[in-house]
């Protein structure tokens, strides 16, 4: 909806004092599901947004591979999808959501698919890689963790119908590490959100 | 080796075999020889004929190739407009459908009728027999799109013409492959039964020449060749589908098979 792709059922969507009538294309968007080409190898599938868009190839390119080195892929760069795991699939999927330099990156579930620990290990890639442009990010998770990892501010929906329920600041400093999850601080987020989802009937 | 064995070696073995037990039959007189000839002389006729049948085979190839290629680019166009333009869809969908039902072959002589007996009314069956699996087949992968690839498409600004070749195109071309295998069969029996009703060159016109003359050895020496082209015409087709899709989960099995 804030990509413009679906029209909401109530109320409206302004990014940027503008009301979003239709599909924004200054928009970074990863998927639940990688949806990476198979006829493409690796630089192929994050350079496929620099193909929609004519932006300049060698320079797309250079940065693509700035990306790709960022999450651990570089030498991968010709290898088809297929022959990549689950997580490196998905790392490859952002790079091309971050490409071309929005100002707002989507994330819908992009690492609901993944083991516990790689998801770990893919929210630290996240992070890296967001640090490099900083643009604004907005993530749809189910995993309470991971939500205190990488935002600064979470906001917890209702079930259907979903509404707005809690919204909880996280003031930890960035760059976040893999000690802080243990941390009291953390923890405590973690406590605070978990209370505002399982509300006692 | 023994890879080799399986896939070489048994295949011609069978084959060799049926042909020593026919040429023995023939040679004890088992069957008439105007009913099956012996290989032996089916094989001098083909040497012996070659130069001429050379020239008839170009012929069929050519009409052929014009109604194949002709049936790919119909094929793909119209699924693409049965994929993308409703009404187009809604209209022309029963007709083509309706179409397919009819025995085209049957549309031989109307057409000879409206277009004489030259080279365009055996490319005309050809095609009208190849087009329905190309056009069937690239509407089902146009439309086996998954909707999330389309929303990543059109958050990078895709025009609807980008998206076309860059994304829906190749993820039909494993589809569109398969219904080419089965369409150039198709099309070598159209230009094959295009010849049947009225030509004055070919392999099919040598097939009826040789059946009105009581010929056999000729007709199996037109089968042979007819055998032979559309074998090769078929390997050319499987060669394109290797190079163009083989990030396809079909060619990636064979791959693993081939390495284990």
């Amino acid at each position: 909806m804030i990509a413009g792709l679906l029209v909401p059922s109530h109320g409206m969507i302004e990014v940027a004092q503008r009301p979003v009538t239709r599909p924004l294309t200054d928009v970074g968007i990863a998927f639940q599901q990688d949806l990476l080409f198979d006829w493409r190898t690796v630089l192929g599938n994050v350079m496929l947004q620099a193909d929609m868009r004519d932006l300049d190839r060698n320079a797309a390119r250079a940065k693509a591979q700035i990306l790709l080195e960022r999450v651990g892929l570089k030498g991968f760069e010709n290898r088809r999808p297929w022959e990549l795991s689950g997580g490196m699939r998905q790392r490859v999927a952002i790079c091309r959501a971050l490409l071309h330099d929005s100002s707002i990156l989507l994330l819908d579930e992009p690492f609901g698919a993944l083991d516990a620990l790689t998801r770990d290990h893919m929210n630290l890639h996240l992070q890296n890689l967001w640090m490099l442009e900083r643009p604004t990010a907005i993530m749809v998770t189910h995993s309470i963790s991971e939500a205190v990892f990488l935002s600064d501010r979470v906001i917890v929906f209702s079930r259907r119908p979903g509404r707005v329920v809690y919204e909880l600041p996280i003031e930890l400093p960035r760059p976040r590490t893999v000690e802080m999850r243990d941390a009291s601080e953390f923890v405590r987020f973690q406590h605070q959100l978990r209370q505002a989802i399982e509300v006692p009937q | 080796m023994s890879d080799l064995i399986s896939r070489v070696v048994y295949p011609s073995l069978v084959f060799f075999v049926l042909i020593l037990l026919w040429q023995f039959g023939a040679e004890r007189s088992l069957f008439p020889a105007y009913i099956l000839p012996a290989p032996s002389t089916i094989a001098l006729r083909v040497w012996s004929t070659a130069p001429i049948m050379f020239g008839h085979a170009i012929v069929t190839t050519l009409e052929i190739m014009c109604g194949f290629v002709l049936a790919i680019f119909l094929g793909v166009f119209l699924a693409w407009m049965l994929a993308y333009v409703r009404l187009f869809n809604q209209a022309f969908y029963p007709w083509l459908v309706f179409i397919q039902v009819l025995p085209k072959v049957a549309l031989g002589p109307l057409l000879v009728v409206w277009i004489g007996v030259g080279f365009l009314p055996k490319a005309l069956v050809s095609f009208l027999l190849a087009f329905f699996p190309v056009m069937i087949d690239t509407l089902a992968g146009l439309k086996s799109v998954q909707r999330d690839y389309v929303f990543l498409l059109r958050s990078m600004g895709a025009s609807r013409l980008k998206r076309f070749l860059y994304f829906e195109l190749p993820h039909a071309l494993p589809y569109i492959f398969a219904s080419l295998k089965v369409a150039i069969t198709l099309a070598v029996v159209g230009a094959i039964v295009g010849e049947f009703i009225g030509a004055d060159r070919g392999l099919g016109y040598v097939l009826i020449v040789a059946t009105g003359t009581m010929d056999t050895v000729l007709i199996f020496v037109a089968l042979v060749w007819i055998s032979i082209l559309s074998l090769l015409l078929y390997a050319l087709v499987c060669l394109f589908d290797r190079f163009f899709v083989s990030w396809h989960a079909a060619a990636r099995h064979d791959q693993i098979r081939d390495a284990a």
